[in-house]
This record gives C-alpha cells, sequence and structure tokens, in this order.
C-alpha cells in the first residue's frame, strides 16, 4: 500500500510520469494507483462515499450494497478502478462527485470541494478535472454522492459518447494543463 | 475619448445609465449592507452589444461586473470602483423549447421562474427553485450554481444545465455543452461567480411534473430526535424532493406570519416532501409515517393547497424572522448531517455569548444550514459583531467537514471564511485558472476568491478537518 508521501516524493522527483492501474507498469515512469485503495469515510445516511482512487468498483459496490445503496452512474467493467473512472468519464459521472484530493505537478497535496452534497466555496475543479485522463494531477481521493439502490439504476444507463470540443475548448484545456501541472510532468 | 463617451457612442439610446440617481439601483444586490456606486451601468439588448461593451472595457481596462437580477446574497454583483455593471435583465427570451428532449434554449436574463411558466403546458418544469425564483434570472443561478429546497432529488443548478454560450473577456464565443468530451469545462462555469466569463445563452433540463406530491409535517420535543428522524429516513431507502428543519425560532415566527398551522410548541419541525408516481408516493409516505415515531405531532397534506401552505411557512421564513428585528444576517453554511445536532447547540452558545438572537432553517436533506443572525446595523459595532459570530459559525462548518457556503456564493461577503476553508496553495490554484480565463483581471475582479495576500493578514491558519496543513512546519 501506497502513501501520500510516498506519491508526492515520486512526483517531486519524476520528471516523466504516466498515471496507472496495471500492476506490470512497475517502473519509475509509472504512478501505480491501484495500490493506493480503500473506503476512507462512509455513511450511509449522508449519502456521501469518499475512497482512495485505487478502490475497484466492485469493493464499492460490495459495501454500499450492504446498505442498500448504490453508485448513481454508468460502470461499463466492476474491475475498474474508481480513479480511472473518473479520468475517463463525463458529465453523467461527474454529477456525482462532490470533492477530490489531488497532488498536481508541484507535489502538492490539494483538496477541492468536500463531502457534502452543496458546496460553491471557489471554482469547481472536483468536477472540471473528470475526464483529465490523469494528465493534470494524480487524483487520490474522491468523494462521490451515492443513491439507493432502487434509485441509483434509474442513472446507470450507458451515457450517448462524447464527440464534441468546444472551439477554442484545447486552448483552454493547454491553460489549465499548466495550471495543475506547471511543468509538464503528466504524460 | 472617456469610457462612457465611447459605451455611448458605441451603443443604442438608453443603454448606457450613468449619473448617481440613475445608477442608484445598481449600488448593491442582495447584500444590501455594503454599496458603491459605478461608473456607469450597461443594460445590452443582445449579444453583438454585449461584445461592444467587453471589447470598449478591455481596451479602457475597466473592470466589468456582470449582474442578473440583482438578489444575490453574497455580493456577487455589488459594483467594483469605477467599474461597468453589464445588466443582462434585458434579454429574457425564450428562444426555443424542446419538449420530446425536455430542454429549453434561453437568454440569461429570463427569470427562474418564468422558464417553469413557459413550459407548463408540457407537464415539465425547471427543478431548481432557489426561494428567490420569483425574481433571480437564470444566467445568475448558473454563475451562483444556485440550489433551493429539492436539490437531494433534483440537484443543483449544475446538473440541470445541458449547454452554456460564454463570451470571454477577450470577446471569444465559447459553446459547453454535457455532449464535450475532455475537462469538465461546463461544470467549471457552473457557479464562477462572473469571474470567468459572461453568459449569453443557457440550455436548461426540464423535469416532468411529478403525478402526486405529499407533504409530511411532523413536530419534535428536540432537535436530536428530528435530526435522527432525517437520518432514518434516508438509511430507509427514501429521497425525499424536500426535507427541511426549522428551530423554535423560526417555527414560531413562520407560523405568526404566515399562518400554516405549524406546532408552535415543538423544539424543530420536519417538512418531508415526497413526490413521483402515485404508487410509489404512498408506499413511501407509509414508511415515512412509521419512521417518525418521536414526533409529537403530524401532519400529512390533504390537497395541493394545503401542501402548498404548509411550505409557505417554510419559505417565508426569511421575511418572517426579518419582521421580528432591523435587520438579520443569512448565512449558508453546510454540514455533515449528521453533526447537525451538535452544531445548532454550539450555535446557541454563541448566541448567548455574542447576545444576538438566532433562527436556524435547515435544508435537512442535503446539510445546508441557514442561520439567521438578528441584529440592528443602526447599533455601532453591532454589524461588525454580527459577521464576528458568522465567521465562528463558518469556521464551525469548516471543522465538521463542511462548506462556507453551499448555494448563496463566496463574492464579497465570504472572502475572509475562505481563507479558513482553502490553504494558500488551494486559493493559488483558483487565482491562475481566473488568470486562464481573464488574464488581465477585469471580469469581478476581486471577488469569489481571496488574495493570498489578505488571508495573510488576517494571520489565520488554514484549518481542513480539524488538521493543520503540513504539520511538520513550524508555526511562527
Amino acid at each position: 500500500m501506497r502513501s501520500i508521501a510516498e506519491l508526492q516524493n515520486q512526483v517531486r522527483s519524476g520528471s516523466q510520469l504516466r498515471i496507472t492501474n496495471h500492476e506490470k507498469d512497475s517502473d519509475e515512469t509509472f504512478v501505480n494507483m491501484s495500490l493506493y485503495s480503500g473506503i476512507v469515510e462512509y455513511f450511509p445516511e449522508e449519502l456521501v462515499v469518499t475512497l482512495k482512487a485505487g478502490t475497484t468498483i466492485n469493493e464499492v459496490n460490495q459495501i454500499l450494497g450492504e446498505n442498500n445503496q448504490a453508485l448513481p452512474f454508468y460502470i461499463d467493467n466492476p474491475d475498474k478502478t474508481i480513479g480511472s473512472l473518473y479520468a475517463t468519464s463525463g458529465p453523467e459521472f461527474s454529477d456525482s462527485v462532490l470533492g477530490v484530493q489531488i497532488i498536481n505537478g508541484k507535489g502538492e497535496l490539494l483538496n477541492f470541494g468536500g463531502q457534502v452534497m452543496k458546496n460553491v466555496a471557489g471554482y469547481d475543479v472536483s468536477r472540471l478535472l473528470v475526464g483529465s485522463m490523469g494528465r493534470l494531477a494524480i487524483v487520490t481521493q474522491i468523494s462521490l454522492k451515492i443513491l439507493p439502490k432502487k434509485i441509483a439504476v434509474k442513472f446507470q444507463n450507458q451515457p450517448s459518447l462524447k464527440n464534441t470540443k468546444p472551439t477554442l475548448g484545447l486552448y483552454f484545456e493547454q491553460k489549465l494543463k499548466k495550471v495543475f501541472d506547471p511543468y509538464g510532468v503528466f504524460l | 475619448m472617456s469610457v462612457i463617451s465611447q459605451l455611448t457612442k458605441a451603443l443604442p439610446k438608453n443603454t448606457v445609465i450613468i449619473g448617481d440617481e440613475n445608477t442608484r439601483p445598481f449600488e448593491c444586490d442582495g447584500l444590501s449592507v455594503y454599496k458603491q456606486k459605478p461608473l456607469a451601468v450597461v443594460l445590452p439588448r443582445d449579444i453583438s452589444q454585449i461584445k461592444k461593451v467587453l471589447e470598449i472595457c478591455r481596451k479602457n481596462n475597466t473592470p466589468v461586473v456582470t449582474r442578473g437580477a440583482g438578489t444575490g446574497l453574497s455580493g456577487g454583483a455589488t459594483p467594483l470602483e469605477g467599474c461597468v455593471v453589464l445588466g443582462l435583465s434585458r434579454l429574457t427570451r425564450i428562444i426555443s423549447i424542446d419538449a420530446e428532449n425536455k430542454t429549453a434554449i434561453v437568454e440569461p436574463g429570463v427569470r427562474n421562474l418564468a422558464i417553469s411558466d413557459a413550459v407548463e403546458e408540457f407537464d415539465l418544469y425547471y427543478a431548481p427553485d432557489p426561494s428567490s425564483q420569483i425574481a433571480c434570472s437564470i444566467g445568475g443561478n448558473v454563475a451562483e450554481n444556485s440550489g433551493g429546497v429539492h436539490c437531494l432529488k433534483y440537484g443543483l443548478t449544475v446538473q440541470n444545465i445541458e449547454a452554456i454560450k460564454i463570451i470571454t473577456i477577450d470577446g471569444e464565443e465559447l459553446l459547453l455543452s454535457r455532449q464535450d468530451k475532455g475537462l469538465g469545462l461546463l461544470a467549471l462555469m457552473n457557479g464562477s461567480e462572473g469571474l470567468l466569463g459572461v453568459i449569453t445563452e443557457i440550455t436548461v433540463k426540464l423535469t416532468q411534473k411529478p403525478q402526486l406530491a405529499k407533504l409530511v409535517m411532523a413536530g419534535f420535543s428536540s432537535v436530536r430526535d428530528c435530526a435522527n428522524a432525517v437520518a432514518e429516513i434516508i438509511k430507509a431507502g427514501i429521497i425525499p424532493s424536500g426535507l427541511e428543519m426549522m428551530d423554535k425560532f423560526a417555527i414560531e415566527a413562520s407560523e405568526a406570519f404566515a399562518h400554516p398551522g405549524y406546532p408552535v410548541d415543538a423544539e424543530a419541525l420536519l417538512l418531508c416532501e415526497l413526490d413521483g408516481a402515485e404508487d410509489t408516493v404512498v408506499h413511501d409516505l407509509n414508511k415515512v409515517v412509521e419512521l417518525l415515531s418521536k414526533a409529537t405531532s403530524m401532519r400529512i397534506s390533504e390537497n395541493e393547497d394545503e401542501r402548498l401552505l404548509f411550505w409557505k411557512g417554510r419559505k417565508s421564513a426569511f421575511p418572517a424572522i426579518g419582521r421580528l428585528s432591523p435587520d438579520y444576517y443569512c448565512m449558508d453554511g453546510t454540514i455533515p448531517k449528521r453533526h447537525l445536532a451538535d452544531v445548532l447547540e454550539q450555535i446557541s452558545n454563541l448566541s448567548e455569548q455574542y447576545k444576538l438572537r438566532v433562527a436556524n432553517v435547515f435544508h435537512a436533506g442535503d446539510g445546508n444550514l441557514h442561520p439567521l443572525i438578528l441584529y440592528d446595523a443602526g447599533r455601532p459595532g453591532e454589524l461588525e459583531k454580527t459577521e464576528d459570530f458568522g465567521m465562528d459559525i463558518l469556521k464551525l462548518c469548516i471543522e465538521v467537514g463542511g462548506s462556507i457556503t453551499g448555494e448563496h456564493g463566496v463574492g464579497i461577503e465570504k472572502l475572509d471564511a475562505m481563507c479558513h476553508q482553502y490553504n494558500s496553495a488551494e486559493l493559488d490554484v483558483f487565482h491562475q485558472i481566473k488568470a486562464a480565463f481573464d488574464p488581465h483581471s477585469l471580469l469581478n475582479p476581486g471577488k469569489a476568491v481571496p488574495t493570498l495576500h489578505r488571508c495573510a493578514e488576517l494571520g489565520r491558519m488554514h484549518v481542513h478537518h480539524g488538521n493543520l496543513p503540513h504539520p511538520e512546519l513550524e508555526r511562527f
């Protein structure tokens, strides 16, 4: 099991890093997040769960299932980690995101959003980074809104394929990449 | 040529408003304790006029404060010295309604409730319902990521927006949609408080009107019993469309004002609304009644009139409490629900300590607390004392893992509180995000995110979840 301090050190000393979940990606150019897993906090009456990024959907489903609750978004493969879904999903996923903890390209540990349903303090970084493909920061921890199982299933349909890119979208994405990763550590 | 002359020359008659008398209505928003006269107010009628305003302001390095209906409670639309207020209240067209796909395209000045009125014939409505919905504009709703009393089930503004068009300070038009791949730029714009761009068009998601809605009203002899009931309802797998709590002071004030028939002897009141298909509502209703075993009184709305009457008390709680005092200050912290009873107890202690009365209304379903501090601005020092009390409440919210604002925004009001919620590295990220969209800091500059200098001046230490950041560092 890896620690935050280890991850921060890897970012500070690494020049080019790829975030991964594969055990075989073991040399120093990879940040293997599958080793950073587990449920950080879960109170069923809050409808919120906080997970380390390497936690697999199977693990989450099991513990939520014990309380008749579930993740309210599409999951193509429950062997995936929550961090991997976060990195590759769109608004249907970010609708359920409440907060993230990240390590930016400078190795700083930062928290955005929180463990509450409503939070409009500061820009919504925890939803901005959904779909960022691990190129802006290491996402270490994610807080999600969950729902009772019978309601959550209504939100689990496969979303339409995202294929548009706003004009200038790339331009602003590049600028935002520099905000989080000024030295270009994350490939 | 002065900025005013340039604006007047470039825009049609009656678009640029100047002079002390004429600009006075724009000198504040819903946070009326802070006032500032702008250089000018511009009320454009279309996007090309907005572009002209931005171009002139950019060339003259003049700050721009975008304003919707001016109902915001945190000073997001408070003018800045020497600024141009860009009021979007004349952009009130509903451009199109797509009933089949349940969306509507509207201009930013359209009132929240006007959207629901326009789509009523299709049995649809726009779900987010901030209590100012009769007046507030949809553009302002997006800028603040507004909430309301139905967020637990139907989400905030951000979950109910399909696409927006914005214009950056450089005059670039950007269409952001839920269909885009890549970063969540659309989500970023929600709640960005007019600092990143000017919203010129919004595609909202519409919701099917529920078949049936029932409201359960239950009194409790203690706040703790009421809070436990909330937890029990949610643990039972029920998602009420509204789940509201009020304390004794708020119950009494609302009853005296709106006469909804609230139990004035109760220490806490729970309003639990269930909506949806008839059989689901009936099923959930029976379960809720079963779970409210500790209630000292209970009523279920018999019909729509009664349901709306029960709501009326809650929805008019602010003016009802406002009647009892020359001024009141509304807080907007959020907390994990399990800490509710403890937090209310501490607020009550603070109330005694500061010798200021406080009434509590609470969006119990989503943890959003609205303590209303009663004060008299006419008494020297009382506003400052009230703000200190408010800050103590917000710190309490942060300590238990919550946030300083759930739906009202930071604006100018909560800049100091932001220093407590975020550390300097996090605030720095916010400043850089602004710079990515607005490099010369002309859009609502100084709002929403405090300067690092300001936080340092306060000499306050950031505390997150009770832990100091970088505990390895020596403290001065």
